[in-house]
């Protein structure tokens, strides 16, 4: 086996076997290091893939040979507080039409089939492997060394795809050291429950899915929860800022209980067989808290770059570290034709990220990471629109109010006026 | 969700040799031990009679939670060698 590659991944995830897949193409000598016994191991999100044009280019048609869910053309998102839940739901029947908007998969097999094309193009795929440290040649890294083994991988450039703890990043000296406020842990379970009943509890037909956020229902804590429906199973969890859950006092799982008991969601999953629990952290202090993205011989892609954003409606983070994996190989095959792997030579990653919708998104809801932290925002604004709609439904033989005039009523007795238009400040610059 | 049932619900393959150690004479006079409420495994325990705090690494998910939130430098965390921890089956 030859000891030195052209370029070093690190990490099978998305980010990491989509650059694997574009070099491999351009004839180069790949490998990618994977900690896990197979790719998608050691990863979990929410569950929902968002359509990525990068990932329909390079393989196109992929809805067809990989192994996916269902279509989400359902879309819900729910203000929840302890006894009631007003939605907004909206169906496309265009999101159940290729290129389909988002699909629902499960990583341990998505990513399996991702690095899979990317082995088929002649990238070599090393699993039980987990990067230790990087290997520096004047004054740029020049490959890593691997946990608990002798020897050591050598390369012209390394690629950094090594997901949230990025340790890569950090011994390259490109990341601070993290802050609680930067990132949101994800805990999710999976529960099982037969493809009809999930039909027919979520009015889906063929392949389609549903895709619901929840604000309101994690236990005051600056947040939300999430549930996909797979075709078999759903996934149910939530994300929560860790200073948030570290300033409450409380436990994540007891946390996600609060939702698991809801009236409105305890009989969606009545009857379901828990399969799996998982965790994981989330970039979620946007472009801010990004680190560096290049040095010399090394590029950061995808969560280890902390692209991902959120801003209460999108939340985004896949398609960004697919998009940005190929970026950084389209900058590697460069470097590698001029034979210059020096951090001038690589900060031309940099510029195509920054031309791309991935930064340009982050731009565009810089502003979101601060409204996100707004604790009204996950407790007493959805109680507020629950009040609201309780005493327009609300039939007693009283004189009713006009809409309007109810509502401020509500809101001047609920956050006060100085909160009312400092938290419209606060959404109004990070939405509208 | 009962926390007791995670090793019966996700697959761990456990390394004799634990990847997190925790400093116990710094987390003695912790103001906060927050990484015992913070682990979404539960890993963390702390012994109100013993002043000791001990960590069950054999079923930590390896999300980092722990890692972060410790503001005292007393957790020795890395990932755990190649093909150990966390074997994520469906998700």
């Amino acid at each position: 086996m030859a000891k030195y590659f052209d370029v070093i991944i690190v990490g099978a995830g998305p980010a990491g076997s989509m650059a694997a897949l574009k070099l491999a193409r351009a004839g180069l000598n790949v490998c990618m290091l994977e900690r896990g016994q197979h790719p998608g191991a050691k990863n979990m999100f929410g569950g929902l893939l968002h359509n990525t044009p990068v990932l329909n280019e390079m393989l196109p048609s992929f809805w067809e040979r990989a192994p996916l869910e269902r279509y989400v053309y359902k879309k819900v998102l729910a203000f929840m507080t302890p006894d009631s839940a007003v939605s907004l739901t909206f169906e496309n029947g265009n999101f159940e039409q290729p290129p389909y908007n988002g699909c629902t998969v499960f990583r341990p097999a998505f990513d399996s089939w991702l690095a899979g094309e990317a082995v088929k193009e002649g990238a070599l795929l090393l699993c039980d492997c987990t990067a230790e440290d990087l290997i520096r040649k004047n004054g740029q890294i020049s490959g890593v060394t691997v946990k608990g083994r002798e020897g050591e991988l050598r390369g012209n450039i390394v690629i950094a795809a090594d997901g949230v703890m990025s340790f890569m990043a950090e011994k390259a000296g490109l990341r601070r050291d993290f802050r609680p406020g930067d990132l949101g842990v994800g805990i999710k379970l999976l529960l099982g429950l037969p493809e009809d009943t999930i039909n027919e509890r979520f009015h889906l037909v063929r392949d389609e899915g549903a895709d619901i956020s929840f604000l309101g229902t994690t236990g005051g804590l600056c947040g939300g929860s999430f549930l996909y429906t797979n075709r078999e199973s759903i996934s149910v969890g939530m994300v929560v800022h860790l200073d948030s859950l570290k300033a409450s006092g409380q436990a994540p799982y007891d946390v996600l209980d609060e939702l698991l008991e809801h009236p409105q969601v305890k009989k969606l999953i009545k009857g379901a067989v828990p399969l799996e629990y998982s965790a994981h952290l989330i970039p979620e202090g946007g472009i801010k808290s990004m680190p560096h993205v290049y040095t010399g011989g090394m590029m950061v892609a995808g969560d280890a770059a902390g692209l991902c954003y959120t801003n209460g409606i999108n939340l985004e983070g896949i398609n960004l570290a697919m998009t940005s994996g190929v970026l950084a190989a389209e900058t590697a095959i460069e470097a590698i034709e001029a034979g210059d792997y020096s951090a001038r030579m690589l900060s031309s990653y940099k510029k195509k990220l920054d031309g791309s919708f991935i930064i340009k998104d982050m731009k565009t809801f810089k502003n979101a990471v601060g409204m996100m932290r707004l604790e009204r925002l996950s407790r007493t604004y959805p109680q507020l629109l629950t009040d609201i709609l309780e005493k327009v439904y609300r039939v007693e033989g009283t004189p009713r109010s006009k809409l309007l005039r109810l509502a401020r009523k509500e809101a001047l007795k609920k956050i006060g006026l100085k909160g009312l238009v400092s938290d419209g400040i606060k959404i109004g610059r990070s939405l509208l | 969700m009962n926390v007791e049932n995670l090793p019966q619900l996700t697959q761990f393959q456990v390394d004799e040799q634990p990847h997190i150690i925790v400093n116990k004479e710094i987390c003695r006079d912790c103001d906060h031990r927050a990484c015992v409420l913070t682990c979404p495994a539960n890993c963390y325990t702390f012994d109100e009679e013993t002043k000791l705090l001990s960590v069950v690494y054999e079923t930590c998910l390896e999300c980092g939670a722990c890692y972060v939130i410790c503001d005292k430098g007393a957790l020795d965390w890395s990932y755990p060698r190649g093909g150990y921890g966390v074997c994520y089956r469906l998700t």
